[in-house]
Protein backbone atom coordinates (compact mmCIF):
# COMPACT_ATOMS: atom_id res chain seq x y z
CA UNK A 1 0.00 0.00 0.00
CA UNK A 2 1.46 3.44 -1.45
CA UNK A 3 1.51 6.22 1.80
CA UNK A 4 -0.94 8.72 -0.25
CA UNK A 5 -0.95 10.74 3.04
CA UNK A 6 -0.13 14.96 2.41
CA UNK A 7 0.25 17.85 4.52
CA UNK A 8 -1.87 20.91 2.49
CA UNK A 9 -1.22 24.26 3.59
CA UNK A 10 -0.56 22.26 7.17
CA UNK A 11 -4.07 20.39 7.23
CA UNK A 12 -3.04 16.58 7.07
CA UNK A 13 -4.87 14.71 4.60
CA UNK A 14 -5.00 10.88 4.09
CA UNK A 15 -4.98 11.30 0.70
CA UNK A 16 -4.79 14.24 -2.44
CA UNK A 17 -8.18 13.69 -3.99
CA UNK A 18 -10.04 16.43 -3.08
CA UNK A 19 -13.85 17.69 -5.09
CA UNK A 20 -13.83 20.39 -6.82
CA UNK A 21 -16.11 23.37 -5.69
CA UNK A 22 -19.61 23.62 -7.16
CA UNK A 23 -19.70 19.70 -8.47
CA UNK A 24 -20.12 17.88 -5.35
CA UNK A 25 -23.21 20.03 -3.68
CA UNK A 26 -21.72 19.98 0.06
CA UNK A 27 -20.92 16.44 -0.11
CA UNK A 28 -23.10 15.36 2.25
CA UNK A 29 -25.59 14.59 -0.54
CA UNK A 30 -23.23 12.45 -1.99
CA UNK A 31 -22.72 10.04 0.21
CA UNK A 32 -24.28 7.21 -1.12
CA UNK A 33 -21.97 7.02 -4.47
CA UNK A 34 -18.67 8.21 -2.26
CA UNK A 35 -18.31 7.32 0.97
CA UNK A 36 -16.95 10.51 3.31
CA UNK A 37 -13.62 8.83 4.09
CA UNK A 38 -12.85 8.61 0.56
CA UNK A 39 -11.85 12.14 -0.23
CA UNK A 40 -8.63 13.73 1.24
CA UNK A 41 -11.07 16.14 1.64
CA UNK A 42 -14.79 17.78 0.51
CA UNK A 43 -14.80 21.32 -1.15
CA UNK A 44 -18.08 23.30 -0.64
CA UNK A 45 -20.03 24.89 -3.51
CA UNK A 46 -19.29 28.56 -2.85
CA UNK A 47 -20.99 29.95 0.29
CA UNK A 48 -21.91 33.37 -0.11
CA UNK A 49 -23.19 36.67 2.24
CA UNK A 50 -26.33 36.55 0.72
CA UNK A 51 -28.63 33.83 -1.01
CA UNK A 52 -28.15 33.82 -4.52
CA UNK A 53 -30.71 32.49 -6.85
CA UNK A 54 -28.51 31.47 -9.71
CA UNK A 55 -28.48 32.55 -13.44
CA UNK A 56 -31.49 32.22 -15.77
CA UNK A 57 -31.77 28.60 -18.12
CA UNK A 58 -30.04 27.08 -20.06
CA UNK A 59 -27.04 27.20 -17.23
CA UNK A 60 -25.70 23.93 -18.63
CA UNK A 61 -24.21 22.55 -22.43
CA UNK A 62 -22.19 19.71 -23.35
CA UNK A 63 -19.89 20.26 -26.04
CA UNK A 64 -17.68 17.93 -28.02
CA UNK A 65 -14.52 18.17 -25.45
CA UNK A 66 -16.07 19.33 -22.31
CA UNK A 67 -18.85 20.68 -20.17
CA UNK A 68 -20.45 24.64 -20.39
CA UNK A 69 -21.77 26.23 -17.22
CA UNK A 70 -23.17 29.37 -16.07
CA UNK A 71 -25.23 28.41 -12.67
CA UNK A 72 -24.27 32.07 -11.33
CA UNK A 73 -23.48 30.71 -7.59
CA UNK A 74 -26.74 29.20 -6.86
CA UNK A 75 -26.75 29.01 -2.78
CA UNK A 76 -28.87 29.96 -0.14
CA UNK A 77 -26.33 32.36 1.67
CA UNK A 78 -23.99 31.89 4.58
CA UNK A 79 -27.08 31.24 6.97
CA UNK A 80 -28.58 28.71 6.00
CA UNK A 81 -25.03 26.65 5.82
CA UNK A 82 -24.74 27.60 9.27
CA UNK A 83 -28.06 26.56 10.10
CA UNK A 84 -28.48 23.61 7.82
CA UNK A 85 -25.58 22.14 6.31
CA UNK A 86 -22.80 22.21 9.44
CA UNK A 87 -24.55 20.65 11.66
CA UNK A 88 -25.28 17.50 9.33
CA UNK A 89 -21.11 17.91 7.90
CA UNK A 90 -20.39 17.47 11.98
CA UNK A 91 -21.37 14.14 11.85
CA UNK A 92 -19.37 12.72 9.17
CA UNK A 93 -15.63 13.04 10.42
CA UNK A 94 -14.85 13.90 7.08
CA UNK A 95 -12.41 17.32 6.16
CA UNK A 96 -13.96 20.14 5.07
CA UNK A 97 -12.84 23.27 2.95
CA UNK A 98 -15.10 25.76 2.74
CA UNK A 99 -15.44 27.85 -0.92
CA UNK A 100 -16.32 31.10 -0.09
CA UNK A 101 -17.59 34.27 -2.79
CA UNK A 102 -18.37 37.29 -3.33
CA UNK A 103 -19.31 40.47 -4.91
CA UNK A 104 -17.05 42.79 -3.07
CA UNK A 105 -13.62 42.30 -1.38
CA UNK A 106 -15.66 42.91 1.91
CA UNK A 107 -18.14 40.17 1.27
CA UNK A 108 -14.99 37.24 1.30
CA UNK A 109 -14.03 38.58 4.59
CA UNK A 110 -17.36 38.80 5.79
CA UNK A 111 -18.60 34.90 5.06
CA UNK A 112 -15.25 33.77 6.20
CA UNK A 113 -15.98 35.95 9.86
CA UNK A 114 -19.12 34.10 9.89
CA UNK A 115 -17.38 30.84 9.51
CA UNK A 116 -14.04 30.92 10.97
CA UNK A 117 -15.14 29.50 14.17
CA UNK A 118 -17.09 26.90 12.99
CA UNK A 119 -15.02 23.65 13.79
CA UNK A 120 -16.60 21.55 10.99
CA UNK A 121 -14.66 23.51 8.83
CA UNK A 122 -10.92 22.72 8.14
CA UNK A 123 -9.80 24.93 5.54
CA UNK A 124 -11.41 28.22 3.12
CA UNK A 125 -11.07 28.60 -0.37
CA UNK A 126 -11.51 31.85 -1.75
CA UNK A 127 -13.35 31.78 -5.44
CA UNK A 128 -11.89 34.28 -6.83
CA UNK A 129 -12.16 33.28 -10.36
CA UNK A 130 -16.37 32.66 -11.09
CA UNK A 131 -16.65 33.10 -14.39
CA UNK A 132 -20.04 33.85 -13.67
CA UNK A 133 -21.22 36.45 -11.45
CA UNK A 134 -20.06 40.32 -12.17
CA UNK A 135 -20.81 39.41 -15.87
CA UNK A 136 -17.47 37.39 -16.20
CA UNK A 137 -15.16 40.49 -14.92
CA UNK A 138 -13.57 38.57 -13.08
CA UNK A 139 -12.96 41.38 -10.98
CA UNK A 140 -10.88 39.36 -8.42
CA UNK A 141 -8.90 37.61 -10.02
CA UNK A 142 -7.28 39.53 -12.99
CA UNK A 143 -5.24 41.86 -11.05
CA UNK A 144 -2.77 40.65 -8.68
CA UNK A 145 -3.10 43.74 -6.52
CA UNK A 146 -7.18 43.10 -5.71
CA UNK A 147 -5.99 38.85 -5.76
CA UNK A 148 -3.89 40.34 -2.44
CA UNK A 149 -6.53 42.22 -1.21
CA UNK A 150 -9.19 39.62 -1.12
CA UNK A 151 -6.64 37.38 0.41
CA UNK A 152 -5.21 40.03 3.49
CA UNK A 153 -9.07 40.58 4.41
CA UNK A 154 -9.98 36.92 4.74
CA UNK A 155 -6.60 36.11 6.50
CA UNK A 156 -7.64 38.83 8.63
CA UNK A 157 -10.48 37.41 10.20
CA UNK A 158 -9.12 33.88 10.17
CA UNK A 159 -6.59 31.26 11.52
CA UNK A 160 -7.43 28.57 9.24
CA UNK A 161 -5.48 27.59 5.76
CA UNK A 162 -6.75 29.85 2.96
CA UNK A 163 -6.70 28.67 -0.36
CA UNK A 164 -6.57 31.13 -3.25
CA UNK A 165 -8.69 29.47 -6.49
CA UNK A 166 -6.88 31.39 -9.49
CA UNK A 167 -8.61 31.80 -13.11
CA UNK A 168 -6.84 30.42 -15.84
CA UNK A 169 -8.59 33.42 -18.14
CA UNK A 170 -5.14 36.06 -17.35
CA UNK A 171 -1.89 36.68 -19.54
CA UNK A 172 0.17 35.59 -16.50
CA UNK A 173 -1.07 33.52 -13.56
CA UNK A 174 2.00 33.72 -11.83
CA UNK A 175 1.57 37.02 -11.50
CA UNK A 176 -2.03 36.43 -9.91
CA UNK A 177 -0.18 33.69 -7.73
CA UNK A 178 2.02 36.22 -6.26
CA UNK A 179 -0.50 38.72 -5.44
CA UNK A 180 -2.34 36.20 -3.44
CA UNK A 181 0.75 35.24 -2.05
CA UNK A 182 1.88 38.50 -0.83
CA UNK A 183 -2.09 38.76 0.87
CA UNK A 184 -1.07 35.66 2.84
CA UNK A 185 -2.94 32.86 1.13
CA UNK A 186 -1.69 29.78 2.15
CA UNK A 187 -2.21 27.65 -0.84
CA UNK A 188 -3.21 28.19 -4.70
CA UNK A 189 -5.66 26.34 -6.49
CA UNK A 190 -5.08 26.17 -9.82
CA UNK A 191 -7.60 26.24 -11.93
CA UNK A 192 -11.14 27.17 -12.23
CA UNK A 193 -12.79 27.17 -15.49
CA UNK A 194 -11.82 28.42 -18.83
CA UNK A 195 -13.97 31.12 -20.38
CA UNK A 196 -16.21 29.88 -23.13
CA UNK A 197 -18.89 30.05 -25.75
CA UNK A 198 -21.08 28.07 -27.42
CA UNK A 199 -23.36 28.71 -30.16
CA UNK A 200 -26.11 26.69 -31.37
CA UNK A 201 -25.84 27.64 -35.38
CA UNK A 202 -29.37 26.23 -36.09
CA UNK A 203 -31.18 28.48 -33.19
CA UNK A 204 -28.78 30.89 -34.09
CA UNK A 205 -28.66 31.92 -29.94
CA UNK A 206 -25.72 30.79 -27.70
CA UNK A 207 -25.88 27.38 -25.36
CA UNK A 208 -25.90 29.40 -22.14
CA UNK A 209 -28.08 32.39 -21.22
CA UNK A 210 -25.34 34.03 -19.60
CA UNK A 211 -23.80 33.58 -24.08
CA UNK A 212 -20.10 33.08 -22.25
CA UNK A 213 -19.81 30.88 -19.48
CA UNK A 214 -17.06 28.40 -17.73
CA UNK A 215 -15.98 25.58 -19.70
CA UNK A 216 -14.27 22.63 -18.04
CA UNK A 217 -13.81 19.12 -18.59
CA UNK A 218 -10.95 16.72 -20.27
CA UNK A 219 -10.40 19.44 -22.74
CA UNK A 220 -8.73 21.82 -19.97
CA UNK A 221 -6.67 19.48 -18.73
CA UNK A 222 -3.16 20.55 -20.03
CA UNK A 223 -4.31 24.23 -19.36
CA UNK A 224 -5.29 23.47 -15.91
CA UNK A 225 -1.41 21.50 -16.04
CA UNK A 226 0.15 24.94 -17.68
CA UNK A 227 -1.44 27.59 -15.17
CA UNK A 228 -0.74 24.43 -12.11
CA UNK A 229 3.19 24.82 -13.50
CA UNK A 230 3.18 28.42 -13.42
CA UNK A 231 1.99 28.82 -10.06
CA UNK A 232 4.62 26.58 -8.46
CA UNK A 233 7.14 28.36 -10.19
CA UNK A 234 5.91 31.62 -9.45
CA UNK A 235 5.40 30.87 -5.53
CA UNK A 236 6.20 28.73 -2.69
CA UNK A 237 2.78 28.06 -1.86
CA UNK A 238 1.18 24.98 -1.81
CA UNK A 239 -1.18 24.39 -5.43
CA UNK A 240 -3.90 22.40 -5.89
CA UNK A 241 -4.43 20.90 -9.11
CA UNK A 242 -7.92 21.26 -11.13
CA UNK A 243 -8.65 20.72 -14.32
CA UNK A 244 -9.81 17.81 -16.64
CA UNK A 245 -8.96 14.75 -14.22
CA UNK A 246 -11.27 11.92 -15.39
CA UNK A 247 -8.82 8.98 -13.99
CA UNK A 248 -5.57 8.35 -11.89
CA UNK A 249 -3.72 9.31 -14.53
CA UNK A 250 -4.54 13.17 -14.97
CA UNK A 251 -4.26 13.31 -11.16
CA UNK A 252 -0.88 11.72 -11.32
CA UNK A 253 0.13 14.53 -13.66
CA UNK A 254 -0.76 17.34 -11.59
CA UNK A 255 1.09 15.70 -8.63
CA UNK A 256 4.18 14.70 -10.70
CA UNK A 257 4.31 18.33 -10.99
CA UNK A 258 4.56 19.14 -7.57
CA UNK A 259 1.00 19.85 -6.66
CA UNK A 260 0.04 18.80 -3.17
CA UNK A 261 -3.39 17.31 -4.17
CA UNK A 262 -6.17 17.96 -6.66
CA UNK A 263 -9.86 18.76 -7.42
CA UNK A 264 -11.58 16.77 -9.35
CA UNK A 265 -15.18 18.40 -10.95
CA UNK A 266 -16.85 18.12 -14.18
CA UNK A 267 -16.02 14.00 -13.99
CA UNK A 268 -17.83 13.47 -11.11
CA UNK A 269 -21.38 14.39 -13.21
CA UNK A 270 -20.00 11.66 -15.71
CA UNK A 271 -19.77 9.15 -13.10
CA UNK A 272 -20.60 10.07 -9.30
CA UNK A 273 -18.57 7.16 -8.03
CA UNK A 274 -15.19 8.41 -9.66
CA UNK A 275 -14.50 10.00 -6.18
CA UNK A 276 -14.99 6.69 -3.97
CA UNK A 277 -12.07 4.96 -5.79
CA UNK A 278 -9.70 7.24 -7.55
CA UNK A 279 -6.95 7.87 -4.22
CA UNK A 280 -7.04 3.63 -4.56
CA UNK A 281 -6.40 4.09 -8.14
CA UNK A 282 -3.77 6.58 -8.06
CA UNK A 283 -2.36 4.75 -5.43
CA UNK A 284 -2.04 1.37 -7.54
CA UNK A 285 -0.34 3.37 -10.47
CA UNK A 286 2.39 4.62 -7.70
CA UNK A 287 2.82 1.11 -6.40
CA UNK A 288 3.46 0.10 -10.23
CA UNK A 289 6.09 2.73 -10.72
CA UNK A 290 7.86 0.81 -7.51
CA UNK A 291 6.94 3.99 -5.68
CA UNK A 292 6.31 3.89 -1.45
CA UNK A 293 4.86 7.01 -0.42
CA UNK A 294 3.12 9.61 -2.27
CA UNK A 295 6.11 12.63 -1.04
CA UNK A 296 7.97 10.55 -2.83
CA UNK A 297 6.68 10.93 -6.75
CA UNK A 298 5.33 14.54 -5.69
CA UNK A 299 7.28 17.28 -7.82
CA UNK A 300 9.66 14.51 -9.29
CA UNK A 301 8.86 15.97 -13.18
CA UNK A 302 11.77 16.25 -14.86
CA UNK A 303 12.27 18.48 -18.13
CA UNK A 304 14.99 17.30 -20.59
CA UNK A 305 17.88 19.56 -21.36
CA UNK A 306 18.48 18.82 -24.60
CA UNK A 307 21.47 20.04 -26.94
CA UNK A 308 20.03 22.83 -28.90
CA UNK A 309 19.99 22.24 -32.45
CA UNK A 310 22.34 24.17 -34.67
CA UNK A 311 21.07 25.84 -37.70
CA UNK A 312 22.23 24.97 -41.27
CA UNK A 313 22.97 27.53 -43.74
CA UNK B 1 -30.43 20.16 0.55
CA UNK B 2 -32.00 18.22 -2.00
CA UNK B 3 -29.75 14.87 -2.31
CA UNK B 4 -30.64 12.49 -4.82
CA UNK B 5 -32.23 9.40 -3.85
CA UNK B 6 -30.48 6.69 -1.36
CA UNK B 7 -31.37 3.90 -3.39
CA UNK B 8 -29.65 5.48 -6.67
CA UNK B 9 -26.06 4.25 -7.73
CA UNK B 10 -24.01 4.28 -10.03
CA UNK B 11 -24.08 0.86 -12.70
CA UNK B 12 -22.75 -0.85 -15.20
CA UNK B 13 -25.57 -3.07 -16.79
CA UNK B 14 -25.60 -4.74 -20.39
CA UNK B 15 -27.37 -3.29 -23.22
CA UNK B 16 -29.84 -6.14 -24.01
CA UNK B 17 -31.59 -5.08 -27.07
CA UNK B 18 -32.24 -2.13 -29.40
CA UNK B 19 -35.83 -2.00 -31.19
CA UNK B 20 -36.70 0.64 -33.48
CA UNK B 21 -40.00 2.12 -32.94
CA UNK B 22 -42.13 4.87 -35.25
CA UNK B 23 -39.74 7.00 -37.20
CA UNK B 24 -36.86 8.21 -35.03
CA UNK B 25 -36.89 6.59 -31.71
CA UNK B 26 -35.60 2.86 -30.02
CA UNK B 27 -36.40 1.14 -27.36
CA UNK B 28 -33.47 0.58 -25.58
CA UNK B 29 -33.82 -2.41 -23.11
CA UNK B 30 -30.50 -3.03 -20.66
CA UNK B 31 -30.46 -5.51 -17.50
CA UNK B 32 -28.87 -4.44 -14.38
CA UNK B 33 -26.80 -6.70 -12.23
CA UNK B 34 -28.71 -8.33 -9.44
CA UNK B 35 -32.35 -7.96 -8.11
CA UNK B 36 -34.19 -5.25 -8.72
CA UNK B 37 -37.50 -3.82 -7.27
CA UNK B 38 -40.28 -2.21 -8.26
CA UNK B 39 -39.24 1.11 -9.54
CA UNK B 40 -41.94 3.92 -9.39
CA UNK B 41 -42.98 5.34 -12.49
CA UNK B 42 -41.99 8.16 -13.60
CA UNK B 43 -38.26 7.70 -12.11
CA UNK B 44 -35.72 8.37 -14.65
CA UNK B 45 -31.83 7.11 -15.05
CA UNK B 46 -28.85 8.52 -16.68
CA UNK B 47 -27.08 6.66 -19.73
CA UNK B 48 -24.14 6.75 -21.30
CA UNK B 49 -21.68 4.85 -23.03
CA UNK B 50 -18.75 3.40 -20.06
CA UNK B 51 -16.18 5.08 -22.43
CA UNK B 52 -16.95 8.70 -21.04
CA UNK B 53 -16.23 10.28 -24.83
CA UNK B 54 -20.04 9.38 -26.22
CA UNK B 55 -21.20 11.34 -25.03
CA UNK B 56 -19.10 12.72 -21.73
CA UNK B 57 -22.32 13.30 -20.14
CA UNK B 58 -25.00 11.03 -19.20
CA UNK B 59 -28.31 11.68 -20.71
CA UNK B 60 -31.71 11.08 -18.41
CA UNK B 61 -34.10 9.20 -19.53
CA UNK B 62 -37.51 8.13 -17.83
CA UNK B 63 -37.87 4.54 -16.94
CA UNK B 64 -40.18 3.05 -19.76
CA UNK B 65 -41.19 -0.47 -18.65
CA UNK B 66 -39.36 -2.74 -15.96
CA UNK B 67 -39.55 -6.16 -16.40
CA UNK B 68 -37.53 -7.60 -13.16
CA UNK B 69 -34.17 -6.49 -13.36
CA UNK B 70 -34.60 -5.64 -17.09
CA UNK B 71 -35.70 -1.71 -18.09
CA UNK B 72 -36.76 -0.50 -20.76
CA UNK B 73 -36.51 3.42 -22.15
CA UNK B 74 -37.61 4.91 -24.96
CA UNK B 75 -35.91 7.22 -26.44
CA UNK B 76 -35.93 9.38 -29.36
CA UNK B 77 -32.58 9.45 -31.81
CA UNK B 78 -32.08 13.09 -31.95
CA UNK B 79 -28.30 14.33 -31.27
CA UNK B 80 -24.72 12.69 -30.88
CA UNK B 81 -25.82 11.36 -27.99
CA UNK B 82 -28.87 9.69 -28.50
CA UNK B 83 -26.94 8.44 -31.75
CA UNK B 84 -23.97 7.13 -29.34
CA UNK B 85 -26.44 4.77 -27.23
CA UNK B 86 -28.86 4.08 -30.39
CA UNK B 87 -25.24 2.81 -31.90
CA UNK B 88 -24.71 0.30 -29.18
CA UNK B 89 -24.40 -3.43 -29.88
CA UNK B 90 -26.12 -5.81 -27.97
CA UNK B 91 -23.99 -7.47 -25.17
CA UNK B 92 -22.23 -4.20 -24.84
CA UNK B 93 -21.78 -2.51 -21.44
CA UNK B 94 -23.39 0.66 -20.15
CA UNK B 95 -23.23 3.16 -17.45
CA UNK B 96 -26.44 3.73 -16.01
CA UNK B 97 -27.21 5.91 -12.79
CA UNK B 98 -30.03 5.65 -10.69
CA UNK B 99 -32.96 5.40 -10.02
CA UNK B 100 -33.35 9.00 -9.94
CA UNK B 101 -35.59 11.33 -8.89
CA UNK B 102 -39.38 11.06 -7.62
CA UNK B 103 -41.75 9.82 -9.72
CA UNK B 104 -45.59 9.88 -10.19
CA UNK B 105 -47.80 10.44 -7.45
CA UNK B 106 -49.85 7.94 -6.48
CA UNK B 107 -51.93 7.49 -8.92
CA UNK B 108 -54.90 6.16 -7.45
CA UNK B 109 -58.58 5.83 -8.22
CA UNK B 110 -60.28 8.74 -5.96
CA UNK B 111 -60.66 10.62 -9.57
CA UNK B 112 -60.26 9.40 -13.39
CA UNK B 113 -56.72 10.38 -14.82
CA UNK B 114 -56.25 12.32 -18.30
CA UNK B 115 -53.19 11.75 -19.47
CA UNK B 116 -51.89 13.73 -22.02
CA UNK B 117 -48.75 13.04 -23.88
CA UNK B 118 -46.51 14.74 -26.52
CA UNK B 119 -44.22 12.54 -28.60
CA UNK B 120 -41.36 11.14 -26.77
CA UNK B 121 -43.31 12.59 -23.81
CA UNK B 122 -45.36 9.37 -23.61
CA UNK B 123 -42.39 7.39 -22.28
CA UNK B 124 -43.01 7.70 -18.54
CA UNK B 125 -46.92 7.24 -18.93
CA UNK B 126 -46.36 3.26 -19.93
CA UNK B 127 -45.31 2.48 -16.53
CA UNK B 128 -47.52 4.90 -14.94
CA UNK B 129 -50.60 3.62 -16.05
CA UNK B 130 -49.69 -0.09 -15.41
CA UNK B 131 -48.50 0.66 -12.13
CA UNK B 132 -51.64 2.29 -11.46
CA UNK B 133 -53.99 -0.62 -12.79
CA UNK B 134 -52.49 -2.69 -10.24
CA UNK B 135 -52.32 -0.74 -7.60
CA UNK B 136 -50.29 1.95 -5.89
CA UNK B 137 -48.43 2.66 -2.74
CA UNK B 138 -51.04 -0.11 -1.11
CA UNK B 139 -54.53 1.69 -2.92
CA UNK B 140 -56.67 -0.41 -4.83
CA UNK B 141 -56.21 -1.33 -8.58
CA UNK B 142 -57.67 1.37 -11.09
CA UNK B 143 -60.05 0.17 -13.59
CA UNK B 144 -58.87 1.00 -16.82
CA UNK B 145 -61.80 3.02 -17.55
CA UNK B 146 -60.63 5.43 -15.04
CA UNK B 147 -57.69 6.17 -17.36
CA UNK B 148 -57.37 8.14 -20.82
CA UNK B 149 -54.28 8.47 -22.84
CA UNK B 150 -54.57 11.54 -25.40
CA UNK B 151 -51.33 10.77 -27.29
CA UNK B 152 -49.84 13.27 -30.22
CA UNK B 153 -47.79 13.55 -32.17
CA UNK B 154 -46.72 15.23 -35.44
CA UNK B 155 -47.24 12.16 -37.41
CA UNK B 156 -48.21 8.78 -37.51
CA UNK B 157 -44.46 7.52 -36.84
CA UNK B 158 -44.17 10.10 -33.50
CA UNK B 159 -46.73 8.19 -31.44
CA UNK B 160 -44.16 5.73 -30.59
CA UNK B 161 -45.37 2.24 -29.54
CA UNK B 162 -48.97 3.29 -29.55
CA UNK B 163 -50.06 -0.64 -29.74
CA UNK B 164 -48.21 -1.13 -26.44
CA UNK B 165 -50.30 1.21 -24.89
CA UNK B 166 -53.36 0.11 -26.44
CA UNK B 167 -52.94 -3.20 -25.13
CA UNK B 168 -52.71 -1.73 -21.63
CA UNK B 169 -56.57 -1.69 -21.88
CA UNK B 170 -57.05 1.95 -21.06
CA UNK B 171 -58.91 4.61 -23.49
CA UNK B 172 -56.03 5.69 -25.86
CA UNK B 173 -56.68 8.87 -28.11
CA UNK B 174 -54.01 9.18 -30.76
CA UNK B 175 -53.62 12.55 -32.59
CA UNK B 176 -51.53 13.74 -35.04
CA UNK B 177 -50.43 17.29 -36.61
CA UNK B 178 -51.59 16.25 -39.88
CA UNK B 179 -54.18 13.76 -39.25
CA UNK B 180 -52.08 10.83 -40.34
CA UNK B 181 -53.20 9.02 -37.15
CA UNK B 182 -56.55 9.83 -35.00
CA UNK B 183 -57.69 13.26 -34.06
CA UNK B 184 -56.71 15.90 -36.52
CA UNK B 185 -54.22 18.27 -34.36
CA UNK B 186 -52.12 18.41 -31.36
CA UNK B 187 -52.84 16.92 -27.83
CA UNK B 188 -53.88 20.10 -26.64
CA UNK B 189 -56.79 20.51 -29.28
CA UNK B 190 -57.40 16.67 -29.04
CA UNK B 191 -58.42 16.67 -25.11
CA UNK B 192 -60.42 20.32 -25.88
CA UNK B 193 -62.55 18.49 -28.51
CA UNK B 194 -62.93 15.25 -26.60
CA UNK B 195 -63.99 17.50 -23.72
CA UNK B 196 -66.51 19.50 -25.13
CA UNK B 197 -68.56 16.82 -26.71
CA UNK B 198 -68.66 15.46 -23.16
CA UNK B 199 -66.26 12.07 -23.58
CA UNK B 200 -63.82 13.15 -21.14
CA UNK B 201 -64.79 12.92 -17.36
CA UNK B 202 -66.06 16.13 -15.84
CA UNK B 203 -63.67 16.48 -12.89
CA UNK B 204 -60.42 14.75 -13.85
CA UNK B 205 -56.85 14.76 -12.65
CA UNK B 206 -54.16 15.75 -15.31
CA UNK B 207 -50.83 14.52 -15.87
CA UNK B 208 -48.42 15.62 -18.84
CA UNK B 209 -45.13 15.30 -20.62
CA UNK B 210 -44.52 16.35 -23.60
CA UNK B 211 -43.28 19.69 -25.52
CA UNK B 212 -43.12 23.13 -23.81
CA UNK B 213 -46.07 24.24 -25.32
CA UNK B 214 -47.92 21.27 -24.68
CA UNK B 215 -46.74 21.52 -21.23
CA UNK B 216 -47.90 25.76 -20.66
CA UNK B 217 -51.35 25.20 -22.27
CA UNK B 218 -52.36 21.80 -20.11
CA UNK B 219 -51.15 23.56 -17.00
CA UNK B 220 -52.79 26.64 -18.27
CA UNK B 221 -56.26 24.65 -18.83
CA UNK B 222 -55.63 22.72 -15.22
CA UNK B 223 -55.51 26.39 -13.91
CA UNK B 224 -58.56 27.77 -15.60
CA UNK B 225 -60.60 24.73 -14.50
CA UNK B 226 -58.84 23.97 -11.09
CA UNK B 227 -57.97 20.76 -11.78
CA UNK B 228 -55.27 18.67 -10.00
CA UNK B 229 -52.29 18.36 -12.40
CA UNK B 230 -48.97 16.86 -12.54
CA UNK B 231 -46.24 17.54 -14.85
CA UNK B 232 -42.91 15.38 -15.74
CA UNK B 233 -40.07 17.93 -17.23
CA UNK B 234 -37.28 17.35 -19.26
CA UNK B 235 -34.70 19.38 -18.69
CA UNK B 236 -30.93 19.81 -19.27
CA UNK B 237 -29.19 17.73 -16.87
CA UNK B 238 -25.51 17.78 -16.35
CA UNK B 239 -25.49 15.07 -13.36
CA UNK B 240 -29.20 14.05 -12.45
CA UNK B 241 -28.22 13.50 -8.55
CA UNK B 242 -28.26 17.27 -7.70
CA UNK B 243 -24.90 18.61 -7.56
CA UNK B 244 -24.46 20.73 -10.65
CA UNK B 245 -27.46 22.88 -10.52
CA UNK B 246 -27.83 23.00 -13.95
CA UNK B 247 -31.38 21.81 -14.16
CA UNK B 248 -33.13 24.48 -12.29
CA UNK B 249 -36.92 25.12 -12.91
CA UNK B 250 -38.42 28.55 -11.60
CA UNK B 251 -41.05 27.99 -9.04
CA UNK B 252 -43.89 29.90 -8.19
CA UNK B 253 -43.65 32.04 -5.29
CA UNK B 254 -46.73 30.73 -3.80
CA UNK B 255 -46.68 26.82 -4.67
CA UNK B 256 -45.11 24.32 -2.66
CA UNK B 257 -41.63 24.54 -3.33
CA UNK B 258 -41.85 28.86 -3.44
CA UNK B 259 -38.86 29.00 -0.17
CA UNK B 260 -36.44 29.07 -3.19
CA UNK B 261 -36.89 30.88 -7.21
CA UNK B 262 -35.47 27.17 -8.47
CA UNK B 263 -36.09 23.70 -7.93
CA UNK B 264 -34.00 21.12 -9.46
CA UNK B 265 -35.60 18.91 -11.81
CA UNK B 266 -33.46 16.10 -11.11
CA UNK B 267 -33.96 15.73 -7.32
CA UNK B 268 -37.33 17.79 -6.57
CA UNK B 269 -38.77 16.54 -9.60
CA UNK B 270 -39.02 15.55 -12.74
CA UNK B 271 -42.71 15.18 -11.84
CA UNK B 272 -43.87 18.52 -10.16
CA UNK B 273 -47.73 19.73 -9.19
CA UNK B 274 -48.39 22.04 -12.18
CA UNK B 275 -49.11 25.01 -9.85
CA UNK B 276 -45.31 24.50 -8.30
CA UNK B 277 -43.45 25.54 -10.92
CA UNK B 278 -43.04 28.27 -13.63
CA UNK B 279 -42.84 26.71 -16.86
CA UNK B 280 -43.42 30.49 -19.69
CA UNK B 281 -39.99 31.66 -20.44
Amino acid sequence: MVDLSVSLAGLPLANPILSASGTFGHGLEMEGFVPPQALGAWVSKTVTLKPRPGNPMPRIAETRAGFLNSIGLENRGVDAYIEETLPRLAERGARVITNVGGEEVDDFARVTERLTERPEIDAFEVNLSCPNVSGGRLPFSTDPEVAERVLRAVKGVTDKPVLAKLSPNVTRIGEIAQGAEAGGADGLTAVNTVLGLGVDWRTRRPLLNTVVGGYSGSAIHPIALRCAWECLQATGLPVVGCGGIGGPEEALAFLCLGCHAVQVGTASFSDPSLLAGLAARVGALLEELGVETLEEYRGSFQVPQPAPLAARS
Amino acid sequence: MAAPPPDARSLESELVSLRPVGSDAIVLRLRLPGSVPLLRAGRFFMLRRPDRLSPPIPRPFSLYRQEGSELEFLIKVIGPGTRALAATPPGQPLTVIGPLGRGWPTLDDASPWVAVAGGIGSAPFYEGIRQSLAGMDGAAPVSPRSWTLIYGGREEGMLYDLECFEELGVRVLPATDDGSRGFHGNAIDCLRAEWGAGRLPLRPRLLGCGPEPMMIALAALARDQDLECHLSLETYMGCGVGICNGCAVPTTPEGPLGAWPVAKCCTDGPVFPADAIRLEP
